[in-house]
């Protein structure tokens, strides 16, 4: 009977194990899904039999086992199937119970599993370990299977086992730190010092808090610090361990991690295996520690960088937004005086026109004339005024012909040689065609100049214009308006603008921008 | 005279078809945007196009593009270009085909209907009719090395008032001198160009041709 049942409980997990891939996760509602919690709460009926069959053959306890068990299946299988795997966890603690038991000297005879385990000499007792590992190994699986409570903090825990950087050293490792300053504090530590015994445990106890607290702060503060001090401590404990080995005979009173250094054999014992194991321990940290350094260096020298942009970012942002509503100021200003104040004046003449219509038809005709002379003078304004903003040429052909049509309109012979992509960006184009304009206007009035080349070239993402003159030379940023004005709006865009001009010339001019403005937009070239 | 309008602002265009019926224009279409002026361009054979630079479909040199493609189908189309600006590359890339019958003026110079129909009739004979503004510009140029350098003040002033697309009589008017006087200047000016005699009209749009430094 008894193995009718045992063949179930692992009849049944096989089955599950192979058919049962979509089984579990939240079980679907309904009748299906009734059925399903069903089937995996059935698992429930052999792991009761197999307790009550450990509790010594109580046939009235199985009996009642058995029908609490049917109960829950028939009644809430739901509810069956969630606690099926603690069920099963619960005999994995039976069998570890039972192997503690069978070495403190326990001989009576139970079936544990498929082992009829009885006698410590028993070499069928050795079996009821692992298969409580099995059982225990089983129990978590069929946890995160049924999706039972309990089984998310065992996820998290696989997770973070399982740490994506491998191979990188996880700050968890920092909680090495507390074993090892356990360890160092039983090794070194007042209680026990140089074969003198500490008398009075109010120390001991301020000791060990003071050491519990500084390794908690650190672990706090910086788990990589925490990582590093235990590597560090583990080589040195491990050194230390093999030092005791070599050099010190028994030295009662004296605790190496789990072995008191009363007898040779533990001293040897406590240096050859747990100081070894230490050194190995600490030698498969150090790469992953100094790594780990690295990475906060390059951290570290990445958020100085990014600091140093920000600054760069705020300064220029404010240069910008300056520069624009001074731009808008001049805009308003020139269109108040201008364009509109001369509407004005055509409004006026049309309306003293219209009055003297009839009677001063020659009086009339004039102020007509006025009018048209007046309007006439708005639209050259507005047309110099829209050249500023934007040059229609540079909106109808880009960046190469606008430099070109500049060129053409230059008092002076110009070439232009242009190899530049067709998407530059407008605010980009904006700003190198303002800036090769200042620098030409600067050539024109200052440099004496016979000719002028500008080159326009684009490599690795910058865009590069370069304005040469065979004129006097002698040009300095730093002292004209022009070219100090082409630098603050050129950093908007994180570009430079360089000269070179000795005495005598050649000047030469050179812009470079970054193709894509360094906002969310992009752009190729 | 037959007319083809591309002028996609409603009120602008309507004003020129206005303007230009009442001075005896006959108008064979008024379009809006760059592919119907390309077809009403070919397909009509007007005498003259009125093109405005700036049509849709993209809003930026979609009408000069088009009287451009015009002018490859129908060699010398004569084509009046308006702008609201007026470049020099325009102007070069206009009589780059040495045709002639190409105008580029200002929109405002419509204020002036006297002087815009006298563009209008000047471009249909086949002249050349480039805005006061472009040629200013040409005059602001200090060029040393090119032909035009040799030319004296005075013939460059001849010169300018040619590209403005001046006959001879109204330069002489203008320049006060008789106009025997102009055609001495004209013909120095051919000469030193390099310009060898042939079709008046021709040497005209070369001679202009050379003072836009291509």
């Amino acid at each position: 009977m008894y193995f009718v049942f045992m063949a179930a409980l692992l009849g049944g997990t096989a089955f599950v194990l192979v058919r049962g891939k979509g089984l579990a996760r939240p079980s679907p509602a309904g009748l299906r899904g009734r059925i399903r919690a069903a089937g995996w709460g059935l698992l429930l009926i052999p792991a009761a039999v197999m307790a009550a069959t450990m509790s010594g053959r109580a046939h009235a306890l199985a009996v009642a086992e058995l029908a609490v068990a049917a109960a829950l299946v028939l009644g809430a299988p739901r509810l069956a199937a969630r606690l099926v795997p603690y069920a099963v966890i619960a005999l994995g603690i039976l069998g570890l119970v039972l192997a503690v038991k069978y070495h403190d000297g326990f001989t009576r005879s139970v079936l544990y599993g498929i082992v009829p385990a009885g006698g410590w000499e028993t070499w069928r007792d050795q079996l009821v370990l692992p298969e409580a590992g099995l059982f225990f190994a089983l129990g978590l699986w069929l946890l995160l299977k049924v999706n039972a409570p309990g089984a998310g903090p065992v996820r998290a825990l696989i997770a973070r086992w399982r740490d994506p950087a491998r191979g990188r050293i996880s700050p968890a490792l920092g909680l090495l730190l507390i074993p090892v300053t356990v360890m160092t504090e039983l090794l070194l530590g007042p209680r026990y010092w140089f074969g003198l015994q500490f008398p009075e445990v109010a120390t001991i106890v301020l000791a060990d808090a003071a050491i519990a607290t500084a390794s908690l702060v650190l672990l706090f503060r910086s788990r990589i610090w925490a990582a590093t001090v235990a590597e560090a401590a583990l080589l040195v404990l491990g050194a230390y361990g093999l030092a005791i080995a070599a050099f010190y005979p028994d030295v009662p009173g004296f605790v190496y991690g789990f072995t008191p250094l009363d007898t040779m054999h533990h001293v040897a014992f406590a240096g050859a295996l747990q100081g070894t194991a230490l050194v190995g321990l600490g030698l498969w940290l150090a790469p992953r520690v100094l790594r780990e350094h690295q990475g906060s260096a390059e951290l570290a020298e990445r958020a100085s960088q990014l600091t140093e942009r920000v600054q760069t970012l705020t300064q220029t942002r404010s240069v910008a937004v300056d520069t624009a509503a001074a731009e808008l100021r001049r805009i308003e200003r020139d269109l108040h005086d201008g364009a509109q104040a001369r509407m004005v004046a055509v409004g006026m003449s049309l309306q003293a026109a219209e009055r003297l219509f009839t009677s001063n038809p020659q009086a009339a005709l004039a102020l007509v004339a006025e009018a048209k002379e007046s309007s006439s003078r708005a639209l050259t304004e507005l047309r110099d005024l829209v050249r500023g903003i934007y040059p229609p040429v540079l909106a109808d052909r880009g960046l190469g012909d606008a430099i070109r049509a500049l060129a053409l309109d230059a008092p002076l012979p110009v070439t232009v040689d242009a190899d530049l992509p067709d998407n530059v960006e407008l605010p980009v184009a904006s700003a190198v065609y303002f800036s090769v304009a200042e620098a030409l206007a600067n050539t024109t009035k200052h440099a004496d100049a016979r000719s002028v080349q500008i080159n326009l070239s684009h490599r690795g993402g910058m865009l590069r214009a370069a304005v040469t003159d065979d004129g006097v030379g002698g040009a300095d940023s730093a002292r004209g308006t022009g070219l100090a004005g082409v630098e603050r709006r050129l950093a908007t865009f994180d570009g430079i603008l360089a000269v070179s001009s000795p005495p005598g010339g050649p000047t030469i001019v050179v812009i470079e921008v970054p193709c894509a403005s360094s906002s969310a937009k992009t752009s190729s070239c | 005279m037959r007319i083809v309008i591309g002028e996609d602002l409603f009120l602008l265009r309507e004003g020129l078809v206005r303007l230009l019926t009442a001075h005896g224009f006959e108008i064979a279409a008024a379009v809006g945007s760059a592919p119907e002026l390309l077809q009403a361009l070919t397909e009509q054979r007007p005498d003259v196009g009125i093109v405005d630079v700036r049509l849709p479909p993209t809003h930026t040199d979609d009408g000069l593009r088009a009287a451009l493609a015009a002018r490859k189908q129908v060699p010398g189309l004569p084509v009046l270009v308006l702008s609201q600006y007026v470049e020099q590359l325009y102007a070069r890339e206009l009589l780059a085909d040495q045709a002639g019958g190409v105008g580029y003026l200002l929109k405002d110079r419509v204020f002036n209907d006297e002087a815009f129909t006298a563009a209008i009739r000047g471009v249909a004979a086949g002249g050349t009719v480039l805005d006061p503004e472009v040629v200013q510009k040409l005059i602001v140029r200090r060029s040393r090395d090119e032909p035009v350098a040799r030319l004296t003040p005075r013939e460059r002033e001849v010169l300018a008032l040619m590209a403005e697309g001046r006959s001879n009589a109204a330069i002489a008017q203008r320049m006060f001198i008789t106009e025997k006087a102009v055609s001495k200047h004209a013909a120095g000016i051919f000469g030193k160009l390099d310009l060898a005699p042939s079709d008046d009209d021709n040497r005209r749009v070369l001679a202009v041709l050379a003072y836009l430094g291509s």
